[in-house]
């Protein structure tokens, strides 16, 4: 029996591996995605930081239909903190975190009505990438491009159709993308690589070089920023951190409980094994 | 008085007098149905597929009773009963984690038929009940996904239900018939919701009662796979090797389910999403009927059927129609009746005709359901397909054991290729694999006769524990 | 080596006790949130919530009506006739001091006006009868079954209710009306629903 169970496992694991290369990147993110700092989903104060930031700045456009305001009690808000530093407008601290503004204006508006919040963490994660790193780079991943519609770009969903909502906070910043592709020239038919350079000033204008390169590479991107104030960048770095914390939060309100619950479930599960155990053995120990 | 007589006191008494069926039946299925001594681990199985449909069953009628059936309001339903409804999550979670559960345990069970031969004749038709459960599983699964109504339920449901749009003639009205509509919408939906929650339920506790009738008209088998029944004892007419179910496998299996729930209740605490396999992540966006997702993929439990029909080519039906003449001859050498050989052959003339003759020739897309269908119902002739002198894999020459490996490892690589969006290499492994799938159980007849068997002992093996 | 068939069946038992006793609070602890969802949820508590009444538009005599928990809860200005009115029912009616515990009058409404404010006074507009809404305030001798003095009428089966919704005696209706908890947030700003202190 260990012998089956051994060599069954051996054989996926060798399959699997031996096809995993071919899923590395992602599709929907061709960058690598930052890691959103786990710690912050414990801390109050972040997520506290985090509801307020949504509040301002995410609640007018995209709605959190399916997310009451009395539930920020979870977070360490009382009802009176939430009445009256979250809620604007006349909305009841039972209420559901609905928007005014309707999907139809925004389609119109722009372009594509912004989706409800209410569980993007999940919504956004894919096997390849976590929803979380997913968000807490896209809302640093925004760079000035003077040629889009909004005048602004993003590095982890390129064209995106949302503004840089947060820019204020960021500062200004510099970016530059590096990609190796693969370029087919026409005449000869054959494929060689070449490494593209695009450099986006603060005001959104790019500057493009391509330099040919000797030898076949993998195609691949590379971005780095480049703050004008790094202390500006990296107190949003950590804003961010606090607001995707509140976003992973509201996702799955009850994600805390659910684990403090389930390790004395467990506790109990085991402790009542060893009695069925126990009395599995007071009967079949007299069968010879 | 027409009263009956009875052995028992009290309450008891009062009520066996008038249903003496309570007690008769109760000795007959539990305190004196005598299952073989030796069961071991891979006997777990049935009673916690029992479990499974318990707790799905309890926890669905509890979900009944704050979900709502409509395209407008589903998706917000589930979020309700996870964030609003006291305890709901829980329950949510119990019936999401109980699905996959029911799933890896049903497959389990099967798999102990396939070790011990417990499908062979007296009990075909406990496999075929068993079989008819799998089905009835599987739509019911397919029915309840659709509820939740997120990308995955829609987009999900849009392709299974194009894969009987596929069928030649009456595909695409047999299609809408299904949908209630030209595209899946709020009629299918609702449809599903009453297929799901209580006609199917009907049918799997039907069958199910029908299973265990069946079992235990002809008794349990057993890993050493000879019958208890052969070998009586002289004084009480019960078989040597018999013990009572009830209560040695009783608390046989509560031990087992307890540990069966530290599984499932790790799973359910610690990660109900299961790295996206048991909830998937697509499904936390509501459905939309203008842009599906970037790669549909079923559950994970119908993965590897899925990779089967992907698999399915237009350069694939000429590898399968050759396979098909090549059976065909195999079958035909090995039959006597001249009316079965002319059968044989006119049988693979038509599909050979309708797989590759050009003009006459079917697509590859129904043929990919074809196959698909035909990997899941090639199960029910596993009593027929395998002819091996030996029950038990334990008396059966060392390599038929690596045969059944060799199929778990075809089935749990078909079934992790199909989580996987297509793909060249991939594709060409899987036809690989679903010639392989096939072959396993078709030449069956052949192989499982072949090689140096062990004479099977008319006593179980056991040691005391 | 083989224990006595008494020793065998003592492990046996206490085997049983100790599994059965943990196995059937673990079920116990198991079953607590199915029952639990059938409690309001955070949906019906958040609809249930108490309401804010603004009385300052109110005029003497006038009756205001807003929703609680699905039902309509009255807030009359009582004119100083109506006041008046109620020491000469006090006599008339079927449970003057609102001794009656099917709806409990709350402690601050347990006076001759049945209110904290004698001004205004606040009650749930359906009939302790079966339920039905009583119409009024209607005016002394203005209907038939109400007499001489100011109160509510209840259409469906005739029972009347003095302005301190007490009902008269012999009628179908056996209880006074509801007083619902409420207090004060300020002069003319009344929270129904909620009489906490905090």
């Amino acid at each position: 029996m260990k012998k089956l169970i051994a060599s069954v496992a051996a054989s996926v694991a060798l399959v699997i591996f031996a096809s995993i290369g071919s899923n590395a990147r992602a599709s929907g993110a061709e960058i690598h995605l930052d890691h959103w700092p786990e710690a912050r989903a414990h801390d109050l104060a972040a997520l506290q930081n985090g509801a307020r930031l949504f509040a301002n700045y995410c609640l007018n456009c995209h709605s959190a239909n399916l997310m009451r305001w009395n539930r920020l009690q979870d977070i360490g808000l009382d009802e009176r903190q939430i009445k009256d530093f979250l809620i604007f407008g006349n909305q009841k601290v039972g209420d559901l975190m609905t928007v005014s503004l309707r999907p139809r204006d925004a389609k119109a508006w722009f372009g594509k009505a912004p989706p409800d919040l209410s569980v993007i963490t999940r919504a956004r994660t894919s096997f390849e990438y976590k929803g979380t790193d997913y968000l807490y780079t896209l809302l640093r991943g925004y760079y000035r491009d003077a040629s889009s519609p909004t005048g602004w770009n993003n590095v982890a969903y390129p064209s995106i159709a949302m503004p840089h909502i947060l820019w204020e906070r960021q500062g200004p910043r510099e970016l530059t993308i590096e990609r190796v592709l693969h370029v087919e020239d026409e005449k000869t038919k054959t494929s060689s690589s070449v490494r593209q350079l695009s450099v986006f000033d603060d005001a959104g204008n790019a500057t493009v070089t391509r330099t040919p390169l000797k030898g076949h590479f993998d195609e691949s991107t590379e971005v780095s920023f480049k703050p004008a104030d790094t202390a500006a960048a990296r107190q949003f770095d950590s804003d961010v951190a606090d607001l995707v914390a509140y976003l992973n939060f509201m996702t799955d309100p009850s994600g805390a409980t659910r684990v403090r619950i389930g390790v004395w479930v467990l506790v109990f599960l085991s402790f009542f094994t060893v009695l069925a155990w126990w009395l599995n053995r007071t009967y079949w120990k007299d069968i010879k | 008085m027409g009263l009956h007589k009875t052995e028992y006191k009290g309450l008891l008494g009062w009520f066996d007098a008038r249903m003496p069926t309570l007690m008769s039946e109760y000795k007959k299925h539990l305190a004196e149905y005598y299952a073989p001594k030796n069961l071991n681990f891979w006997y777990i199985f049935g009673g916690l597929a029992i479990t499974a449909l318990v707790m799905q069953i309890a926890t669905g009628i509890f979900l009944t009773m704050n979900y709502k059936p409509d395209a407008a309001s589903a998706f917000a339903s589930v979020e309700y009963i996870m964030r609003e409804v006291q305890g709901g999550w829980f329950i949510r979670y119990m019936h999401s984690t109980g699905a996959s559960f029911f799933f890896i345990v049903v497959y389990l069970h099967m798999f102990r038929g396939l070790l011990y031969g417990s499908y062979r004749k007296p009990r075909e038709l406990v496999w075929i009940f068993g079989c008819l459960i799998f089905l009835s599983l599987m739509g019911e699964a397919f029915f309840g996904y659709l509820l939740p109504w997120g990308q995955m339920s829609y987009w999900g449901a849009q392709v299974i239900v194009n894969l009987f749009g596929a069928i030649p003639v009456i595909g695409p009205d047999l299609a809408v018939l299904i949908r209630g509509d030209y595209v899946i919408g709020d009629a299918t939906l609702n449809r599903f919701f009453a297929f799901h929650v209580i006609a199917i339920p009907l049918v799997l506790l039907g069958l199910v009662v029908a299973h265990i009738l069946a079992l235990h008209d002809v008794g349990s088998n057993n890993p050493d796979g000879m019958e208890i029944k052969d070998t009586l004892d002289p004084k009480t007419g019960r078989p040597l090797d018999g013990i009572p179910f009830h209560p040695y496998y009783t608390v046989h299996d509560i031990y087992w389910l307890s540990l069966f729930l530290i599984a499932f209740f790790a799973v359910l605490f610690l990660a109900p999403e299961m790295g996206g396999y048991f909830l998937e992540w697509n499904n936390f966006i509501p459905a939309d009927p203008f842009q599906g997702p970037l790669h549909i993929a079923p559950v994970w439990y119908f993965t590897p059927y899925y990779s089967i029909l992907r698999a399915t080519t237009e350069y694939f039906m000429w590898v399968l129609a050759a396979f098909t003449v090549a059976y065909a001859l195999l079958v035909f050498l090995s039959l006597k009746n001249s009316a079965a050989r002319i059968a044989t052959l006119g049988i693979a003339l038509v599909l050979v005709v309708f797989m590759v003759v050009p003009g006459l020739k079917l697509d590859p897309k129904f043929w990919g359901v074809v196959l698909m269908g035909v990997s899941v119902l090639i199960f029910f002739g596993l009593p027929w397909l395998d002819q091996s002198p030996a029950r038990s894999i334990r008396y059966r020459p060392g390599w038929h054991f690596w045969c059944l490996i060799a199929f778990v490892v075809i089935f749990l690589v078909l079934g992790y290729f199909g989580t996987q969006p297509p793909e060249d290499t991939r594709n060409l492994m899987s036809q690989v694999l679903t010639f392989l799938y096939l072959a396993f159980f078709l030449l069956m007849p052949w192989w499982s006769r072949m090689g140096e068997f062990k004479p099977v002992p008319a006593r179980v093996t056991f040691a005391a524990h | 080596m083989t224990e006595s068939n008494d020793a065998v069946d003592d492990s046996r038992r206490a085997a049983l006790l100790m599994t059965g006793v943990v196995g059937g609070a673990g079920c116990v602890a198991a079953a607590v949130p199915f029952v639990a969802s059938l409690t309001p949820s955070e949906r019906a508590k958040a609809a249930g919530a108490p309401v804010v009444a603004d009385l300052s538009q109110l005029a003497l005599g006038e009756k205001m009506t807003v929703e609680w928990r699905g039902k309509p809860v009255w807030v009359l200005r009582r004119t100083p006739e109506m006041l008046a009115s109620l020491k000469k029912t006090e006599g008339e009616v079927a449970d003057p001091a609102s001794k009656r515990t099917a709806f409990p009058t709350p402690a601050y409404a347990m006076n001759e006006y049945r209110s904290i404010k004698p001004e205004y006074f606040i009650a749930i507009g359906i009939c302790s009868h079966l339920g039905c809404n009583p119409l009024g305030p209607l005016a002394a001798g203005a209907a038939a079954p109400l007499g001489n003095d100011p109160g509510f009428l209840c259409p469906c089966h005739g029972s009347t209710f003095d302005v301190a919704g007490r009902v008269f005696k012999n009628k179908p209706a056996p209880d006074n009306l509801e007083v619902p908890p409420h207090k004060y947030l300020s002069d003319t700003v009344v929270l129904i629903g909620d009489d906490s202190k905090a």
